[in-house]
This record gives C-alpha cells, sequence and structure tokens, in this order.
C-alpha cells in the first residue's frame, strides 16, 4: 500500500514540483529586485534559463559528474514523493540527504579546486543543519505520534502548538537548507559573494540545468516541512499552511537581501546551538 | 525563437582596461540599468556563461587567458568587445606589448566602442549579441539533428 | 549438537596444522578448504534452524572443565612470560590477580555447580555464527594474498612467522563459537580469555615497539574486563546459585535486586571487550597490526563478542537500572564523541576505527535501552557493521598494499588508479552513513526505540552524532570520487584470493541490503519474539521495500551506471591560467608554475583527539565508577 502510494506521490510530485518551484524561484527574483530596488526579471525567468541550459552543448569534465546529478534529482523526487504522499518523515529526511550526498560526490569528481571547495562547504553545511533536521523529525513524532506525514490529518489542533520552538530552530536551518545568505557557503546565486561558481563550478549546460531543478524540488519539500506544523483535521488548515508557507520564503528572501555571508565557524557553531536549545528543550517539555 | 536569447548569462573579463569600461559594465548590472531585466546575469564561471563581455585591449600576457576563457565557454556563444581597446586597441594600441583589440585572439561578434563605453552601449551590445547567440544557437540544433 | 561441536573443533584442527605447515601453496589450499568448510557449516546450520526460538543441548563434561583450567593457566603463562619479557608490571599482575581469582572460583566454587545444558543456540547466536563463519573465514582467505605481500615487505632473511599468524586467526573463530554457542558460563569465560590473549599475540605479531606497547595496552585493558567476568561468575555461584547463562538471565530479570552487581560486572567485562570508552585506546592501538587482523578484530570477532554479551542482557536492562543507565550512557557518549575525533583523522584505518567505535558505542546504548525495539536495532547494527566494515577494511588494506600509503589523502584518484577497488569502497563507505543503506535502517529503528522510550538525551546525541558521521564519511567518499584523465591503473596485481573476499563481502552486503525485509522477519525478529515475546521491527516493512529498492538502485548506478557518459570532455576551471589541466598547475602571479591541491577539513580546533579524547574518557570513566558504587550499595548484606 504504502510502496504504491509512494510511487504515485513521487511522479505527481515529479511533475508538480518542478512548476511550483520554478514560479517560486521566478517570485524570489522579482521580490529581491525589488528590495534592491529593481524591476526584476519576468516570473518565468527561471523557466528560460533552464530552457537556455537545457539546449547548450552537452560537455562535462568526466563520465560520472551528470549521472551524479540525476541520481540527486531522482533522490530528492523520491523524497518528495514520500512526503506528500503521507509518508514517513524520517525517510524523507534521509532520502533528502542522499541526494545532497551526490551532489556532493559530483563536485568532488571533477578535482577542480573551486568545485572542490564549494564540495567541502557543502559537506560542512550537511552537518550544520543535519541535528536540527533529525530533532524536527523526532518532535514531530513525539507531538503527532507517528512519523507518517498523513497523520497530521487526524490531529486536533496544529502540530505548532506544542512545538514551536523547534518551528523556530527548523526556521534558522531553512536558510541553509534553501542555500540563502548569509549562509549560503557552497554555491550562492550572488554571484559577488561566491569563488567562481562554488559547488556548481564544474557543472554547465545540462548538468546545470538538472542541478536548478533539483533545487527547485528541494525547496518546495522544505515549504512542505514548514507547512506541516500547520495542518490539522481542518480541511481548511491548508489554507492557513500555505499562508505560512508564502510567509516563510518572503522572509527568507528578505534575510538573503539584508545579510553578507558569513563564516562557517559562525554558521556551524550557531546551527549547533540553535539545534541543541530549541531541540533538546522542546522535547525535554514534551516528554516530562 | 530559442531560449538562448531570454536569458542571455554573461561574463566579464578585464584583459588590460584601465577600469573605466569594467565600472560601467557593473553599472549595467546595477539597479540603475538593471540589467536582470532582460535576463542578464553576471556569472564569473565561463562554463555557465553565453556573452563574453571583454574590456581593455589584448596583450601578450593576457592573449593566452583570453583564449583559455573563451575556450571552456559552451556552444553557442557570443563575444562582445567592450570599449575602444577592445574593439581596435585604443590609445594603447601602439605600447610596446599590446597586440590589439580582442579580435586578435579569438572571434569577436559584437563591437561596442566608448571611451568609457556608456551602460546603454553595453546593453544594446548583448541585445545585439543575444540575436547572434539566436542564430547561433539554432545552427547548433540543426547540427545536432544532422547529428542523429 | 554435532554441528555446533564442528564449528568449535575445526578450526582448531586447522590452526594445529597450520601451525606446523611452512610452505606455501600447501597453506593456501588448507585456508580456502577450511574457510570454505567452516563458511557452509555456518550457513547450513542457520538454514537448518532458520526462525529457530532458543534450541538447548543437553551437554555437560568434567574433562571440559579440566581443560578450561589448563587454558586458563596456560593463558596466564604465556601472558606472564610476555609480562616478564618486555617488564610490563601490570599486565603481569593483572594476569596473577585474574588466574589466581579463577582458580580459586573453580577449585572451590564452581564444583558444586552443575550446568545440564552446556550449548544452545538461538537465533541472536545463529547470526553470530554467520557472521563469525563466513565473514571471518573470508578474511581469513583475505591473508592469505595481503600476507605474502607482507613478507616481501619484510627485511631479508627475516623469519617466516605465517604459520603463527594463521593458526591464531583459526584459534580467534573458535573462540568465538564458543562464545555464542556455550551456555556454561566457566566455558564462555574462558573462550572469552582465549579471544583476548590471541587479539594480544595478533596486535604484536609486527613485534615494533610500537606494536609491543599497544598489544600491552589490549591486554591490561581487556584483563581488567577479564577480572570483572570472574567477578560476576562468584556472585552468579553465591547469590544466585547457576553457572548457566540463560538461567542466569532469567534470574536476574526475575529477580533484578539481586543481580545489580553481577550484571553490571558482565556488562563492564562487555564494554571493555568492546572498546568503548574508557577503553577505546586498545582498539584505535591494534591498528598497527596487518590489516586483515585489525578486520578480524573490528567486523566479526573480539568487539562483537563485547556487544554479543550486551545485547545478551538487554532484557535484564530493561528492569535494572543501574547497569542500564550506565550502558547506556557509555555507548551513547562512546557514539557521539568517536564521531567527532574520526573526523579530525586523515589515517583510513584510525577513521575506521573510530566509526568502529561509535558504532558499538550505538549496539552498546540500544542494548542498555533494551526494549525489543532497540534490540532489534543492536542487531540489525551487528550484522550490518560487521559485513561493511570488513568489506571497508579488506579495501584498504589492498589499496594500502597498492598505493603505499593509508592515508585519505593519497587516496586522491583512486576511482581511476583502481576501478574496481574505489567502487567496492564506496559502497561500503555508503553502507556506513547513508540512507537507504542497512546501517542508516538500523539507526532509524535507533531513533524509533529511543523515542519510545522518551531518551531525550540519546535522541540529542543520535542527532549530533549523525551529523558528524555524514561529515567524515562524506569527505572520504568524495576523494575517492576524484577522476581526472588517464592514470595508470595499479590494480590489475591484486591478489586472486584478495579480490574473492572483497567481493564476498560486498554480494553479502548488498544481499543484506536489499533483502533487508527478509532479514528482518527470518533472522533478527525470531530472536526478538523468542526473548520479548512479541515483535520489535519499528520500522513499518513497506518502508523496508522502498529503501531496498533505492539500495538497488544505488548500486546500479554505482557498477553500471557510472562512466558510460559520452559527452565531450572538457578541462575543469582554472581561471584561464592553467599550464597542464591533468595535473592543476596553472601559471601565478609571478609567471612560476603552482599547483593547485585541495586537501579536505579536518577541524583540529574542534574535534582533535587532544582536545576531545580525555572528556569522553574523564565522563565515562565517572560513569563506569558510579554505577559500580551504586551497585555495591544495592548487593544485600555487603555493607
Amino acid at each position: 500500500m504504502t510502496l504504491i502510494s509512494t510511487l504515485i506521490g513521487t511522479l505527481v510530485f515529479a511533475v508538480l514540483a518542478p512548476v511550483l518551484g520554478c514560479l517560486l524561484a521566478g517570485l524570489d527574483r522579482i521580490v529581491s529586485a525589488r528590495m534592491q530596488g529593481r524591476v526584476g526579471p519576468p516570473v518565468l525567468q527561471p523557466y528560460y534559463d533552464v530552457r537556455k541550459l537545457l539546449e547548450k552543448e552537452d560537455a562535462s569534465v568526466n563520465s560520472v559528474e551528470k549521472t551524479y546529478i540525476i541520481c540527486a534529482l531522482a533522490f530528492a523526487l523520491i523524497s518528495g514523493g514520500i512526503f506528500f504522499s503521507g509518508g514517513n518523515l524520517l525517510l524523507c529526511v534521509f532520502m533528502i540527504t542522499l541526494s545532497s550526498l551526490f551532489f556532493i560526490v559530483a563536485a568532488y569528481s571533477s578535482r577542480s579546486p573551486y568545485a572542490e571547495i564549494g564540495a567541502h562547504r557543502e559537506t560542512l553545511q550537511v552537518m550544520a543543519y543535519e541535528p536540527m533536521v533529525l530533532l524536527f523529525a523526532i518532535a514531530f513524532f513525539v507531538a503527532v505520534g507517528s512519523f507518517d506525514t498523513a497523520a497530521v490529518l487526524n490531529l486536533r489542533e496544529p502540530a505548532i502548538a506544542s512545538i514551536w520552538l523547534v518551528f523556530l530552530g527548523l526556521l534558522y536551518v531553512l536558510t541553509i537548507k534553501l542555500r540563502k545568505s548569509p549562509f549560503d557557503l557552497s554555491m550562492s546565486h550572488h554571484a559577488h559573494q561566491e569563488i567562481v561558481r562554488g559547488i556548481t563550478t564544474e557543472m554547465s549546460g545540462p548538468t546545470l540545468a538538472l542541478v536548478e531543478i533539483t533545487h527547485w524540488v528541494e525547496n518546495v519539500l522544505f515549504l512542505g516541512w514548514i507547512g506541516l506544523f500547520f495542518v490539522w483535521g481542518n480541511p481548511l488548515s491548508i489554507v492557513l499552511a500555505l499562508a505560512v508557507m508564502v510567509v516563510v520564503y518572503f522572509l527568507e528572501v528578505f534575510i538573503d537581501n539584508n545579510f553578507a555571508r558569513v563564516k562557517w565557524q559562525l554558521m556551524l557553531k550557531s546551527a549547533w546551538i540553535v539545534a541543541l536549545v530549541c531541540g533538546t528543550i522542546n522535547l525535554a517539555i514534551l516528554v516530562f | 525563437m530559442a531560449f538562448a536569447s531570454k536569458s542571455p548569462w554573461v561574463i566579464h573579463y578585464d584583459a588590460s582596461s584601465c577600469n573605466g569600461c569594467d565600472i560601467e559594465v557593473l553599472a549595467t548590472l546595477c539597479p540603475g540599468f538593471d540589467g536582470e531585466r532582460f535576463g542578464v546575469i553576471n556569472t564569473g564561471n565561463p562554463k555557465h556563461a553565453d556573452i563574453f563581455l571583454v574590456t581593455g585591449s589584448v596583450n601578450e600576457r593576457n592573449i593566452s587567458v583570453i583564449k583559455e576563457i573563451y575556450d571552456q565557454m559552451l556552444e553557442p556563444k557570443v563575444v562582445v568587445a567592450c570599449g575602444i581597446c577592445a574593439c581596435s586597441g585604443g590609445i594603447f594600441h601602439d605600447c610596446y606589448n599590446v597586440i590589439g583589440g580582442v579580435d586578435k585572439a579569438i572571434p569577436v561578434d559584437v563591437y561596442a566602442p566608448g571611451c568609457a563605453v556608456r551602460p546603454e552601449a553595453i546593453i544594446d551590445a548583448i541585445v545585439e549579441g543575444v540575436a547572434v547567440l539566436d542564430q547561433k544557437s539554432k545552427a547548433l540544433k540543426e547540427q545536432k539533428k544532422g547529428a542523429k | 549438537m554435532a554441528l555446533l561441536g564442528f564449528l568449535i573443533v575445526f578450526p582448531l584442527v586447522v590452526a594445529a596444522v597450520l601451525f606446523a605447515v611452512r610452505n606455501d601453496a600447501v597453506r593456501d589450499a588448507i585456508v580456502v578448504a577450511s574457510a570454505v568448510v567452516i563458511g557452509v557449516a555456518s550457513v547450513a546450520l542457520v538454514a537448518l534452524n532458520l526462525g529457530a526460538p532458543g534450541v538447548f543441548f543437553e551437554f555437560s563434561s568434567g574433562i571440559i572443565d579440566i581443560v578450561c583450567t589448563i587454558i586458563g593457566i596456560l593463558i596466564a603463562v604465556v601472558i606472564l612470560a610476555y609480562a616478564v619479557k618486555y617488564k610490563n608490571l601490570l599486565a603481569g599482575a593483572l594476569a596473577l590477580v585474574q588466574v589466581a581469582l579463577a582458580l580459586v572460583f573453580e577449585l572451590m566454587f564452581a564444583h558444586g555447580v552443575h550446568v545440564e545444558f552446556g550449548l544452545y543456540f538461538d537465533s541472536l547466536s545463529l547470526l553470530m555464527a554467520f557472521i563469525i563463519g563466513v565473514i571471518g573465514s573470508g578474511i581469513c582467505v583475505y591473508a592469505l594474498g595481503y600476507m605474502k605481500d607482507f613478507q616481501h615487505h619484510e627485511p631479508e632473511g627475516a623469519k617466516d612467522r605465517r604459520p603463527l599468524f594463521f593458526s591464531l586467526m583459526f584459534i580467534f573463530l573458535s573462540a568465538m563459537f564458543a562464545i555464542v554457542f556455550c551456555n556454561n558460563m566457566v566455558w564462555m569465560f574462558t573462550a572469552w580469555e582465549v579471544t583476548t590473549l590471541c587479539s594480544f599475540l595478533l596486535i604484536g605479531f609486527t613485534k615494533t615497539e610500537e606494536a609491543i606497547n599497544n598489544a600491552f595496552r589490549q591486554i591490561v585493558m581487556n584483563l581488567a574486563g577479564g577480572i570483572a567476568f570472574v567477578v560476576a561468575l562468584f556472585l552468579a555461584v553465591t547469590q544466585m546459585g547457576t553457572l548457566s547463562f540463560t538461567i542466569f538471565i532469567a534470574e536476574a530479570v526475575s529477580n533484578p535486586a539481586i543481580a545489580v552487581l553481577p550484571v553490571t560486572a558482565l556488562a563492564f567485562a562487555g564494554i571493555t571487550k568492546a572498546a568503548q570508552m574508557p577503553f577505546q585506546s586498545w582498539l584505535l592501538g591494534a591498528m598497527v597490526a596487518p590489516t586483515p587482523t585489525s578486520a578480524l578484530l573490528h567486523s566479526s570477532t573480539m568487539v562483537k563478542a563485547g556487544v554479543f554479551m550486551l545485547v545478551k542482557l538487554a532484557p535484564v536492562f530493561l528492569v535494572s537500572p543501574i547497569p542500564s543507565v550506565m550502558v547506556m550512557l557509555v555507548g551513547g557518549i562512546t557514539f557521539l564523541w568517536c564521531s567527532f575525533m574520526a573526523i579530525s583523522q586523515s589515517n583510513a584505518k584510525r577513521v575506521l576505527a573510530y566509526s568502529t567505535i561509535a558504532n558499538l558505542g550505538l549496539i552498546t546504548a540500544c542494548a542498555g535501552v533494551g526494549t525489543p525495539e532497540a534490540v532489534w536495532a543492536a542487531t540489525f547494527l551487528v550484522l550490518f557493521h560487521a559485513i561493511a566494515k570488513s568489506l571497508l577494511f579488506l579495501c584498504v588494506g589492498t589499496a594500502e598494499h597498492h598505493i603505499g600509503s593509508r592515508d585519505i589523502e593519497d587516496m586522491d584518484l583512486l576511482f581511476d588508479r583502481m576501478p574496481r577497488l574505489a567502487r567496492y569502497m564506496m559502497l561500503g563507505i555508503m553502507c556506513m552513513f547513508i540512507a537507504p543503506f542497512g546501517m542508516l535502517i538500523a539507526k532509524w529503528a535507533t531513533i524509533v526505540s529511543f523515542v519510545e522510550m522518551g531518551n531525550v538525551i540519546l535522541l540529542v546525541i543520535l542527532a549530533f552524532g549523525s551529523a558528524a558521521t555524514f561529515m567524515f564519511w562524506a569527505k572520504w567518499l568524495g576523494k575517492l570520487s576524484g577522476i581526472a584523465g588517464q592514470p595508470e591503473n595499479v590494480e590489475l596485481t591484486v591478489h586472486k584470493s584478495e579480490w574473492g573476499s572483497v567481493l564476498l563481502m560486498a554480494v553479502l552486503l548488498v544481499i543484506a541490503c536489499v533483502l533487508l525485509p527478509y532479514v528482518s522477519t527470518y533472522i533478527v525478529e525470531p530472536y526478538i519474539c523468542y526473548v520479548y515475546g512479541g515483535s520489535g521491527q519499528a520500522v513499518a516493512t513497506d518502508n523496508l521495500w522502498i529503501a531496498s529498492i533505492c539500495v538497488a538502485a544505488v548500486v546500479i548506478v554505482l557498477f553500471a551506471g557510472l562512466g558510460r557518459n559520452k559527452s565531450r570532455r572538457v578541462n575543469v576551471y582554472m581561471a584561464g591560467v592553467s599550464v597542464d589541466n591533468e595535473s592543476r598547475s596553472f601559471k601565478n602571479s609571478l609567471s612560476q608554475t603552482s599547483e593547485a591541491t585541495a586537501r579536505n577539513w579536518y577541524m583540529e580546533d574542534y574535534f582533535g583527539e587532544k582536545r576531545l579524547s580525555p572528556v569522553g574518557v574523564g565522563v565515562c570513566t565517572v560513569i563506569i565508577v558510579a554505577a559500580f558504587a551504586f551497585a555495591i550499595v544495592g548487593v544485600p548484606g555487603l555493607l
């Protein structure tokens, strides 16, 4: 049963998430431009970018990079499929980590000095956000009584009521996961604060297009995690969740445009301290 | 119309410019002129870029660098010479180590003269370059079909 | 029962024969043949009794009791001889104390106690037998090729001590079989001490100063554990009147109050053997030994004996808080701390060692929790850790002989230089830390069991430890995956026996991961049902299937998908100033040639051994001392 629903979920997600993610990225760029006093590109600009990249010549520094990137995209899609079909949240977290690993290994495989620096930093970022993400899944289980995301539909009140501290912690590491400044150490969307192009330096043409799509998909999934806090038995709550997702994304764009990149030390320390404080206190309150 | 024309990503290289043109290139991407309206993004990486903006003249020291960056850009690609030095060597044309304009090193598609070149001229040149990009993109597609 | 006896005795016979054989070809034949025999016998045992609850055999023998006593004395004599030769007072003293205690115990106390069912097996023993019989003997085969290279590297005219090496390996297997099959605790204790002595001799095999020092560190720590074992035997007889392990556990579960001290002592013995903090240094020191030894110690034997003991005691931990808290905290802290310290290591074998200790810590913590879910997780961890770790050790050993280094930084380009080996190594690494592979599934179950216990400390430890685990494995994996041009392929000279063993581990790994749901139903669950009377599978079977499908996909990509992309090859970006793109050299600002190199992050300032190790050792020592203090206070009539 779970197998079939996961399969269907993955297929639906594979169709819808890139569309939503693309629109989201377009909005992001317009909002960013307005914050900087510019007009900004059309809302479909990310779509044009990816189509252009797909049209470019297919060239690569080695024979494996693209394979790794395809794996990264595939596992991101599976992860989203598991999440939105009401599957196991922990499995979803593990799968998205697998996706990041393939992305990292793709960069490492090029042996380009710049891409390798990006890969090191990406590894560090995963280490920084992983505790909070795991604690989020655990706190969700304690609050809801199941790892299955579908279980929220049986709740009397949203999970946020009991795990709001974890929500704040997740919000903090979300900036890392969405690759937003000040925590966009491995790959910035803004060329001015990047060493060449960080982790994606050697990825070009169609491969880069796949990377972009992976990011769209990831963004949709991560916002789904945020929305999960606000859904309960009442069907109208989904509207509330969507509204919160929009607000959170706006907040992330705002942060992105107002902070310069920090050093890795600050990122690692602050993310771990946030995880330790938010995660431990909230879990302790729930358990005792 | 190919999608190449809707998302011209640029890379900017300062060959031996006095920095006048460089400042104007960056001004093009700043809020005042907002090149991103046309999808222009400064990538800083030849592997991602479609349009190569070169400022300053080519000399003995940087000719190999220009060639290498050009080689690392993927097809279809367009070169825009920004400023008179890049177009012909400008006032430095008879310096002891200057070879001349960018076209002495790599094929140039669009020339944007000026000292320093105006942002309007750069945007014009990029739009001009986009048309060339479009043609090259179509040619590449035909070639791909032919190969199959 | 014949099969059990065969598995214990046959390796001993082989060991005796190998000790006498000096000819390479004959030794090869004997080792391969007997490894196959042991492997087949243990697989047959598992297959014939799949899903069996506990099966006991009425077997007691005064002769074996006497043999055990003699072996105990012999062990003490050997250790004493070495202690005198190398002037190590502590080891000698501990050996004397232990043999004195053991003799007093066996002559004065043990006589009156009769253990009716001397041998037994249940599903956990079967799992262990599978690990020992298949993985252990696989490593013995691997050692054939490895030790040939090893002998080549020895100075001219050095004595060929391989007969001793191989007979020790087989004695080790025999002792391990005895530990998992013996119900008589005295016999078990003897086998326990045999493994201690064997690993002492194997660690000190090269006889360099470092090797001798590390061997003595190992023996001192494990003798301390052995003494705790004897103390537990004393208490078992005086307070509970039994030497049957099964009855001991049952008594302890039904009457936890009297069992606190013996269980704590046994748990302590397990902790020393499983190299938990503060005893982690012996396993790190064991790295000086030839690689097959490390593989054997880390994956299928020695440390697994420690966790086997702890997992066996898990039902007692569920009802007895003092040893439970001790085991839980020591395991948890070891997991966290060793995962952190692994980040700072660049020596591949030390990374593996720290990861072994960390994973054993997790198993220990699970055993300490003691719920069916936790034991399910612990059993899975034991299985997958054994396979993946032996695969990794064998790969590192082979790589070391062919690239001349065991430093991770030197494994750059391994994907090109040793394409097959690098893929196996990547498979092993992925299995260690990333979903959907077995270890992560076990970790998942661990999370569930901790959540259900409401154990916040262990949950937080697990979250941070997993993050650190990602860091040190991912950077190693990345280093392996680097590709450039056409470097020379150096793996053509790898011995056939080495390929055979590596392949065996890799195949086992893939099978175990893909057939995960079946492993759970037929191998792990029967033990949980037998002990707890209920299911311990905390992860839904459907989710296990999702995981196994994903494993299959990753394996296919790894072995069939990579390297098939035929797109145009381009150079890497070197800011336009590359001189030789293959070697990443570029023209610098002074027109000279520099090479671009990137080293991984080790973050010594944060995760350095010197900084972290004393803290972990201190905290764990305090926990153990406190646990013993509470346990002693709790013994009726002692104070």
